[in-house]
């Protein structure tokens, strides 16, 4: 499913001493199949622009199109009713330390609770929730157990479940690894690049992590101040250093390791990107060799 | 959804944010026992001018308290259609059934609406204008003398100012955690009542759960930093009296005496 935005102010708490405008003028697509990271700064409506994608927010001026939904912006909106569900349902959407929104008894159930609220008959649900469960890494032996008994990683991960359960088109990711170590945060980001690679599910990260967005996704969104700055592939993105630190966001660690070499070692800075290791290694080796103006 | 303002400080510069917490608190029980003095319109009006001018000297917009007022309009309009239903005497103005409205029915309901209102309206602007610190620092200066008869005032303010702290927070999560449930089908704002009070289960585990573990982090990182009570401790913040706090209480003298003989 396709996600254009299109020219999306949205000001918070209009009419009060603490009106802000969170999103100024923000166009960008996210097409089908895609895996989009939103990056920019605490507060530069990264987040803002996620919740707008599937209703959980609504346009001040401006209209969001996903697949054959319009959600238009102020006085067009209140004549007709959205079908809020039905694009929830296609959009899911794992908030910020989704482990915050666990509430049931069991695993299981909770798991289960989003595809039943969209109308999954009973048993189907169950089934859906093991086969989430297991994909999570979740051990049959938890199943049955409270939630609230799980580790900080393995709660995330079932919430995570939870919204997988629902079997989005599109999944809307909220700094998914904010607070995990190492380990887990592999986990999830593999979990991730799976889903979007085997099921050709579309992705939308907002995220801090330079390294992440520049392994997994195919556009990289940059934010400031509520306005977009730029779009287009790591790559892109990621070769404009000067504008990036401007905004105060730093390249992934693999660059900014190969352009301090080229200082050090006093060749012309390269024109290469470098995200994975492997790459970043023959990087380093063609700048060692002297050639590095020909990459 | 959460257009409730009070306990939503708004850091301003004005007259009545500058006054002292303790004679801000003290004007405001005087202000809310002497509403109940009102009996006529020449007191009522009184009324009602001293909370216009207290919401001009404040600086804050009409709009903006007005907002804060929406959430208790059901009250306010409850209590009108009680009175209005259950007072007799006077001219009787309407009649169907069993149902009269009596002149003074209507005069009481709207005496009654204006005194809901004014009060809420005072002790919004209080917390408007008055940081929670503030407030609680005031209600411990003011209650100190209980101490001497063993009364916990500091932890009562301490507890207090917490709340007080924690309210938006908590206003916070409350929206963050109803966006994620909403965002996997759950739904607050359809169906029959029984369903939407299921709703409200998958809400409220997560706040409670989360409001403890609040808590509890609190109070290590309070005792992490040394905190042992009120015995031998200093205040960053200390209150001083003015000159525009004396006549703060002046003007509340004024109006009690006031109200008191408008009633004759």
């Amino acid at each position: 499913m396709d996600i254009t935005v299109n020219h999306v102010t949205h000001t918070y708490q209009p009419g009060t001493p603490f009106m802000r405008m969170a999103l100024n003028d923000v166009s960008v697509a996210f097409p089908s199949g895609s895996f989009t990271s939103i990056i920019g700064h605490t507060g530069s409506g990264k987040s803002t622009l996620a919740q707008h994608l599937n209703g959980l927010l609504l346009p001040s001026t401006g209209s969001i199109t996903a697949g054959d939904l319009t959600l238009e912006g102020g006085s067009k909106r209140k004549k007709k009713k959205i079908n809020f569900k039905a694009l929830r349902e296609k959009v899911g959407y794992v908030f910020q330390y989704p482990e915050h929104q666990l509430f049931e008894e069991t695993l299981l159930k909770d798991v289960a609770f989003g595809p039943i609220n969209f109308g999954v008959p009973q048993d189907e649900a169950g089934r859906r929730a093991k086969a989430c469960l297991e994909l999570v890494h979740i051990p049959s032996a938890f199943w049955e157990r409270s939630p609230f008994d799980l580790s900080g990683g393995q709660m995330r991960r079932v919430a995570i479940a939870g919204v997988l359960a629902v079997q989005p088109e599109v999944i809307i990711l909220d700094e998914p690894t904010a607070g995990l170590d190492p380990r887990g945060r592999k986990e999830i980001m593999d979990l991730f690049d799976q889903l979007h690679r085997q099921q050709k599910r579309t992705i939308i990260m907002v995220t801090h992590n330079m390294s992440d967005a520049a392994l997994y996704s195919d556009q990289v969104v940059v934010m400031n101040h509520g306005s977009l700055i730029m779009a287009g592939s790591p790559a892109e993105v990621f070769s404009r250093d000067e504008a990036l630190q401007r905004i105060g966001l730093e390249s992934p660690e693999t660059m900014q390791f190969i352009r301090r070499l080229a200082e050090k070692i006093g060749t012309p800075q390269p024109t290469l990107s470098a995200f994975t290791m492997e790459d970043t290694a023959d990087a380093v080796l063609k700048l060692l060799k002297g050639d590095a103006a020909h990459v | 959804m959460f257009n409730l303002v009070i306990g939503q400080y708004v850091p301003m510069e004005s007259l009545v944010h500058r006054l002292d917490p303790r004679s801000k608190l003290i004007s405001m029980f005087l202000f809310v026992i002497i509403v109940f003095l009102a009996n006529n319109w020449l007191s009522y009006g009184l009324l009602i001018l001293f909370c216009l001018a207290s919401i001009t000297a404040s600086k804050l917009p009409f709009q903006f308290i007005y907002r804060g007022l929406r959430s208790v309009f059901f009250i306010v309009f409850l209590t009108f259609i009680l009175n209005l239903f259950f007072t007799n005497g006077g001219l009787l103005l309407f009649s169907w059934g069993w149902l009269h409205i009596y002149l003074n029915g209507l005069i009481q309901s709207i005496f009654i609406s204006f005194r809901i209102l004014v009060i809420i309206v005072i002790t919004t602007l209080l917390t408007l204008t008055t940081s929670p610190i503030e407030i609680t620092d005031g209600l411990e200066s003011l209650l100190h003398p209980l101490k001497r008869i063993k009364l916990p005032v500091h932890e009562f303010a301490l507890m207090m100012s917490i709340s007080l702290r924690f309210i938006p927070t908590l206003l916070e999560e409350t929206e963050k955690i109803i966006k994620a449930q909403a965002a996997r089908g759950s739904d607050f704002t359809t169906g029959s009542i029984k369903s939407r009070f299921k709703a409200v289960v998958p809400l409220l585990v997560p706040l409670f759960v989360s409001a403890f573990k609040r808590a509890e982090e609190l109070a290590m990182a309070m005792e992490a930093r040394g905190y042992h009570g009120d015995e031998g401790r200093t205040k960053l913040h200390r209150l001083v009296w003015n000159n525009r706090d004396t006549v703060l209480l002046l003007i509340l003298a004024i109006m009690t005496i006031a109200l008191i003989l408008f009633r004759y």
